[in-house]
């Protein structure tokens, strides 16, 4: 029982370590840097990073370092965010208004759309998405976003 | 969002405003940097669809 309460700190303990590198620098950690930081070892952080992807929140490469930290990607994608002076990086547009939901700051989404390239750059300001015409499509149905993350 | 669906060979999926997406954004990613979040269960995480709007088949988790 203190076992599992124990891991369960040390989990959250790095999810919110991991949050907060990617908030300060853009950029996810290494296995290794994590490790570093939380006084764990690599194989220790990994199988953290396993547990907390069970909500798939988190998700590792066949490397076993970060590519999801949601909303954020550890790797660019055509959903970047610009916010407090960052450059983000999102895995779909539901995530990159995750991330100024995420911050409680502004940001501008240069995203375009999916099918004809059009720039459609969304802003937000004060809590609020400034209107901008454009509908959000998922092609997934919900039961099977997660059969294929990166297709969704 | 129909010539997307032709270009990728797909059946057309569901789809909601921009406004709908930033409150299931807000909803879903609000709390992410508390100390207490945790994941929403199925249960939880529907409720949350049904908040902005996304309900029906297409929606459902189950």
């Amino acid at each position: 029982m203190a076992a599992a309460a124990e891991e369960a700190e040390f989990d959250n303990s790095l999810r919110l370590y991991t949050y907060r590198q990617v908030v300060a620098t853009g950029k996810a950690p290494t296995v290794a840097q994590a490790a570093a930081e939380m006084g764990g070892s690599e194989a220790a952080v990994r199988a953290a990073y396993a547990r907390l992807g069970e909500s798939h929140a988190f998700m590792l490469t066949e490397k076993g370092e970060l590519w999801r930290v949601a909303p954020f990607s550890a790797i660019p994608t055509p959903f970047p965010v610009e916010s407090g002076g960052r450059t983000y990086y999102a895995n779909c547009i539901w995530d990159a208004l995750g991330v100024p939901a995420m911050l409680g700051q502004d940001a501008t989404i240069p995203a375009s759309c999916a099918c004809c390239n059009l720039e459609m750059t969304l802003r937000v300001k004060a809590g609020s998405l400034l209107p901008h015409e454009g509908v959000i499509h998922v092609a997934v149905p919900a039961r099977r976003w997660y059969e294929d993350v990166v297709f969704t | 969002m129909g010539r997307w669906c032709r270009q990728w060979k797909r059946e057309q999926g569901g789809s909601f405003s921009l406004q709908q997406g930033w409150e299931l954004a807000r909803l879903w990613y609000g709390d992410r940097m508390s100390p207490k979040w945790r994941p929403f269960n199925a249960q939880e995480a529907q409720e949350v669809f049904a908040k902005v709007g996304l309900t029906g088949e297409f929606w459902s988790l189950k």
